[in-house]
């Protein structure tokens, strides 16, 4: 037997001639070269699929090794497309694999893009792109095949257009949120604290130079106490000094002026002592302590020191004995058997192991700044320096407020939202996607293909290590796959809204939605008039057609760009035949985004985040219970004892302006405080509770 | 960097604070985060035998080599074909065809992972089994994908029971996999289930503590965050003392039984509330259940007791596990550490989940229930030391965390699992059709490699079914498939027609084509079982629990990837 045949041998008797030789003509896009990622393109290249486009955005990191086999040491920081891309080509030459170091979500890869697939895989880490690809592939009629794993549990599941369900039929949980004033004046909780470091206090010191103004602006609307809101502005306002001194580090400036010593005492010093003068804030609750720097690094730093030290009352001196808080205090979790050797970061810092890791931290960063004073540092969980600060930050916190403190482990993975992933999970979640993509391919020949998808969950419990079942028909009631999908190519310079949409839907009572902006409402015309290019509709979007009878279903129109003809004079060109419109069903649930929503709120309505229904919303409370409730009782019931208004998204307050403060938003996002605007996918993917 | 040092050096040595951290405890952070340091420790100190290089046997390789195995023999006499060469990734495509199979695949995978140790071994495995017997005996798991059905049946019988076995089948879409062990033991068992609060057993502090609150008079604001156990206690002692019409203590240990009763009981509570939105109250509320589901000790831990008492049944452990496990039973008997409730519970252990209450409220009841569970850790400590064992407080901590969900499992010997006793299959056909259709064939196809009907069904000489599937008339061996099943039940016996028909066609199509999908998939669950073998951490296949008497599992994981679905048998 020749080695050409012999290579296929097996795959060829099993899968049989035909789809066999399919597979070396299909072209499939993979998106996502990490955990599961890494395994897929083993599988499909060995499987034989001829044409494979791989996209990521990332770069590999040191902690991808355990489970993403293709990369070695010596590739940490490259590409991880073009790195898996080379590995897995080696293996098979005549296999074309085409490597993109880039975002799914930016406008070439646009409708027409992934109409040129066959097929699409996913192996994302985060909600936002996986609903993106999801639309994409609603919208071009591409079959997708989704999938997630965390820890030992995992995920996958057919989707295609009108046949089965798609990834937004089922609302996914949006993240948890806290009120403003419990993160910058009253945590309770040491991920209140965590929260306030990294986002709040990283971006004050080492983040883009903004006011602070108008999250506040936004608690204050939202009924939260004017005072402390008052209180909170200075606060912000003086942090200036503080971040001039960070970005102009000189070696030789004295410790008593160093940044990092400026930095804690306007923290846990100044800004303490204010929010103590507000006595009406500390009727009811145990007030902080302001912490003392010399007596913290002379080991003289006392308990009860002020004889008010309220927080500690409760803490550790029930009985009234003063006791040095720097005094070494062992981690609870070594006194666990998941710490039977324990690792370093996870050893309990004392109070003066955390101010010296606070210094040495600020330090660092300050270093880096001062070589490039523009430059701007966020919390990265895999960069060091941001990470010790954020520990550090959040213990000093945690100590000054009375509340437990954390291990640089522990803080790790509730600041980073890590979820654990090992390569087995990943290995039998990649096999399993490759089977439901065989059924998909082989649709095309064989009717009753479609009668072996299914959607499998790997699951915790021993006696059934696998769970399938048939996929579930769409939900009438999603505004995603509902949607009645059509394409335009235009030149958004030289088209306006009115051409698309009264070319598209003629005279009817509509409104017209650019993801959730609203660009027109039937009281409300006048944006008809103006170009895409200026309603910043660009290639890659949708605008949406929504009937406001609520009678038929709404038109998602995607937008291309023109074919590169230079005798084109038309500006547009409309789809031909223009789309059938669908009679709405009498939709039995509210949904991710329809009914269309009220007029006044601008926006379309969230995904409900009760439904227990989808994976991740059980992981995320497994996660929560195992990282920090050994017990494993549900995390359902967290204290909501604030009765402060809950934060709401700053929206933009006239239909379509740009968001004032994207990195603003940003950092909310990351901290679950805000899932309504879509901004750059790449800072939201530690929102979702993905392996990567 | 190195992050090939040892485990002891990489995670005890504490540096300053500010250091990076080592790049090992970096390259292994999400896995550590499921199986802890120790977990790791025991990963990195295991030593596995895997026989021979295929494409499933290198694909279950790959998935301990990048977590971190210690080391790993692979052997297998044969050398590389076309077909491996085109399904086995780990292999150097083109390049390794006609080099020896073990050789080009370990160093393959050496490629992932530094830190471990990789061995190529080009003997028969008949010989070394005939010559070598003692080293086989001294790998602490050995895994056989596919292998030969004699040469497997002799291996299976050297290394009962001290070696763990596992047994790898696959043929196309269809696969099958089994743990070949005496008894395994767990105590970190990572359960779903939380151990008791005690709410209807509460212990004196808690109860006095919960008696003392001026519900009526306290501050509003510290009514609104006494967490809820506390109230709890306080309506469940209240309830008593009523129906016992006593003003002191209540002697009872009753509760809301009837569906009236608890609905009452639950409106006491909302009594209890000063405001109309306190959450604490309305937790508590939705927590009644805790009051009238009795604090008990699970069957399966009671089981233990006589399982380690009448320790005849079993061999000499080097562990100090029966010893724990017999103090723990002196503990239930008598605990004075809880005066009220003396027997029938066991240790309490310090798991307060989250709840609505301040963090003052939430700390001081915390250190309620940690004073307790010291106390009632120092009772058990002098039960354990009449035992006459070593065992360090770290493990003394471990095992009372989770001695509500200890485990300890049985297997099977591979010979009375191939294919399992006539009656046992007899009632899996009827329960588990499919599973058991699957698994007969399976057992009938390995029958046939045995007597060499079915000449290509060895994978030590590499499958080479393109030829095969062409030249086999599938319908002969169809009927051989059934003819040979048919001898594994009890006469008269009738095979499940449709099911029949399908795995055994499945077989016929391929008796042994090792298919990437299903080798990718099976390298993944067979990795995570063997895991969890190594690690002692969370709970593996078995045939049912040690101490249950009943032998109706055969500890079979079965695999059907055309339909999607696992089973157990």
């Amino acid at each position: 037997m020749s080695t050409a045949s012999g290579r296929t041998a097996h795959a060829k008797a099993i899968l049989g001639p035909e789809l066999h030789s399919r597979l070396a003509e299909t072209k499939v896009l993979l998106v996502g070269a990490g955990g599961i990622g890494c395994e897929l393109l083993k599988n499909i290249v060995l499987t034989g699929f001829g044409h494979i486009t791989l996209l990521d955005l990332d770069t590999i990191d040191l902690s991808n090794l355990n489970r993403q086999f293709l990369f070695r040491k010596k590739d940490v920081k490259k590409s991880k497309s073009i790195v898996a891309a080379r590995v897995a080509g080696d293996f098979n030459p005549n296999i074309k694999i085409k490597p993109i170091f880039g975002n799914i979500k930016e406008e070439e890869y646009d409708l027409e893009w992934f109409k040129g697939f066959d097929l699409v895989l996913n192996a994302l880490d985060n909600l936002d792109a996986r609903r993106h690809v999801n639309k994409m592939c609603m919208a071009a009629n591409v079959p997708l095949v989704e999938s997630g794993t965390a820890g030992y549990l995992g995920q996958v599941q057919p989707l295609v257009k009108d046949l089965t369900e798609c990834f937004d039929c089922i609302p996914k949980p949006t993240p948890k949120t806290f009120p403003v004033c419990t993160i910058r004046s009253t945590p309770s909780q040491p991920i209140h604290c965590i929260v306030w470091s990294k986002s709040y206090l990283m971006g004050q010191l080492f983040g883009i130079d903004e006011d602070a103004g108008e999250e506040l602006d936004e608690a204050e609307k939202q009924g939260e106490n004017a005072e402390e809101i008052a209180n909170l502005r200075k606060e912000a306002q003086s942090f200036k000094k503080v971040r001039d001194a960070i970005r102009n580090l000189t070696l030789n400036s004295s410790p008593t002026e160093s940044p990092a010593k400026q930095a804690f005492l306007k923290i846990f010093k100044h800004d303490i002592e204010r929010l103590l003068g507000m006595s009406d804030m500390w009727k009811h609750r145990a007030p902080p302590v302001s912490l003392d720097y010399e007596k913290i690094m002379d080991g003289t730093f006392w308990v009860g020191e002020n004889g008010e030290g309220g927080a500690q009352k409760n803490g550790n001196n029930t009985n009234g004995d003063l006791q040095p808080i720097a005094s070494t205090s062992t981690s609870a979790a070594a006194t666990t058997a998941s710490a039977r050797v324990a690792l370093k970061d996870q050893k309990k810092l004392t109070l003066k192991e955390n101010l010296e890791l606070f210094i040495s931290s600020v330090n660092a960063l300050s270093l880096r700044l001062s070589s490039n004073p523009t430059q701007t540092i966020d919390f990265d969980k895999d960069d060091e320096d941001t990470l010790n600060f954020v520990t550090a930050a959040s213990n000093l916190r945690s100590f000054a407020y009375g509340i437990e403190q954390k291990t640089k482990w522990e803080v790790k993975e509730m600041a980073g939202n890590i979820i654990p992933a090992i390569a087995t999970t990943n290995a039998i979640i990649s096999g399993l996607i490759v089977l439901q993509a065989l059924h998909l391919l082989r649709k095309s020949f064989d009717a009753k293909a479609y009668t072996k998808l299914r959607n499998v969950h790997i699951q915790f419990k021993p006696s059934v290590p696998l769970s399938s079942i048939a996929y579930s028909k769409p939900n009438p009631g999603c505004g995603v796959c509902r949607d009645v999908y059509t394409s335009v190519r235009c030149d958004v310079k030289r088209t306006t809204l009115g051409d698309i949409v009264k070319g598209i839907s003629g005279d009817r009572e509509i409104s017209v939605y650019e993801d959730k902006r609203v660009l027109v409402d039937p009281d409300w015309e006048d944006n008809y008039s103006r170009t895409l290019h200026s309603l910043n509709v660009g290639s890659g979007k949708f605008i949406s057609i929504v009937d406001e009878e609520g009678e038929w279903e709404t038109v998602s129109v995607g937008i291309g760009g023109l074919p590169n003809q230079p005798s084109t004079t038309l500006p547009f060109i409309l789809p031909s035949p223009l789309p059938k419109l669908v009679k709405k069903t009498k939709a039995p649930a509210p949904s991710p985004s329809t009914p269309p929503p009220p007029r006044a709120s601008l926006k379309r309505s969230l995904p409900d985040d009760n439904d227990g229904a989808i994976l991740v919303d059980l992981l995320s409370e497994n996660i929560q219970n195992n990282s920090s409730h050994p017990d494993g009782q549900p995390a359902t019931k967290k204290p909501k004892l604030s009765t402060h208004g809950k934060l709401k998204p700053a929206n933009p307050s006239s239909g379509f302006s740009e968001l004032r403060s994207p990195s603003k938003k940003r950092r909310l996002e990351e901290d679950g405080l805000i899932m309504m605007e879509g901004l750059d996918d790449k800072f939201e993917e530690d929102v979702i509770v993905i392996d990567d | 960097m190195n992050d090939s040092q040892s485990l002891e050096t990489a995670t005890t040595s504490i540096q300053a604070p500010s250091g990076v951290p080592d790049p090992k405890t970096r390259r292994y952070d999400r896995q550590l985060r499921l199986w802890a340091a120790s977990g790791q420790a025991a990963l990195e100190s295991a030593r596995i035998l895997v026989i021979p290089a295929t494409a499933t046997a290198t694909s279950i390789l790959k998935n301990l080599v990048l977590p971190g195995l210690g080391h790993f023999t692979l052997m297998d006499d044969g050398a590389v074909t076309g077909a491996d060469a085109g399904n086995n990734f780990f292999l150097d495509g083109f390049f390794s065809i006609g080099k020896s199979r073990a050789e080009e695949a370990v160093k393959g995978l050496l490629e992932m992972n530094d830190g471990v140790e990789g061995v190529a071994d080009v003997r028969d495995i008949q010989e070394v089994l005939k010559s070598d017997k003692g080293w086989l005996k001294t790998f602490d798991v050995v895994i056989a994908h596919n292998v030969d059905s004699n040469v497997l049946n002799d291996l299976a019988a050297l290394l009962w029971p001290e070696t763990h076995l596992v047994v790898v089948n696959s043929a196309g879409f269809l696969a099958e996999f089994s743990i070949h062990y005496r008894e395994h033991q767990v105590i970190e068992s990572h359960s779903e289930t939380s151990a008791s609060l005690r709410i209807d057993q509460a212990f004196p502090a808690l109860l006095e503590y919960a008696m003392s609150l001026p519900l009526d008079t306290m501050d509003i604001t510290d009514h609104a965050h006494i967490p809820y156990p506390v109230i709890l206690v306080r309506a469940l002692e209240e309830w008593r003392r009523e129906r016992e019409q006593v003003t002191s203590p209540s002697s009872s240990t009753g509760s809301p039984r009837t569906t009236v009763e608890k609905k009452v009981f639950k409106e006491r509570i909302r009594a209890m509330m000063r405001k109309f939105d306190e959450e604490n109250f309305e937790e508590a509320e939705a927590q009644a259940f805790k009051c009238w589901t009795p604090t008990i000790i699970p069957i399966e831990v009671k089981e233990l007791f006589a399982l380690y008492s009448s320790s005849t049944s079993l061999p000499p452990s080097a562990s100090t596990f029966p010893a724990l496990i017999s103090a723990l039973a002196n503990f239930v008997q008598n605990n004075p550490a809880s005066p009220r409730y003396p027997s029938g519970l066991l240790p309490l252990t310090l798991s307060l989940p989250d709840m609505k209450s301040s963090t003052e409220e939430y700390v001081k009841l915390q250190k309620m229930y940690r004073a307790q569970s010291e106390k009632e850790k120092q009772v058990f400590k002098d039960y354990l030391s009449r035992e006459q064992v070593d065992a360090d407080d770290v493990t003394i901590d471990a095992f009372l965390k989770n001695s509500h969900a200890l485990k300890v499992l049985k297997g099977n010997e591979w010979k009375d699992v191939d294919p399992g006793s006539k009656e046992l299959l007899l009632d899996k056909l009827s329960t588990h059709p499919k599973e058991t259709a699957t698994h007969l064939a399976l057992a009938a196809a390995r029958r046939l490699g045995a007597k060499d009907v079915l000449s290509s069904f060895k994978s030590s000489s590499g499958p080479n079914d393109a030829t095969m599937a062409e030249n086999l008339d599938k319908n002969k061996l169809k009927d051989l498939l059934t003819a040979e099943a048919m001898t594994f039940l009890p006469p008269g016996t009738e095979l499940p027609e449709t099911e029949w028909r399908i795995v055994s066609g499945e077989i016929a199509r391929a008796p042994s084509a090792d298919l990437p999908t299903t080798a990718a998939f099976l390298g993944g669950l067979v990795a995570q079982e063997v895991i969890k073998m190594i690690t002692k951490q969370y709970i593996p296949i078995s045939a049912g629990n040690a101490a249950s008497s009943a032998n109706d599992q055969l500890g079979i994981c079965v695999v059907d990837l055309v339909e999607t679905w696992t089973g157990i048998l």
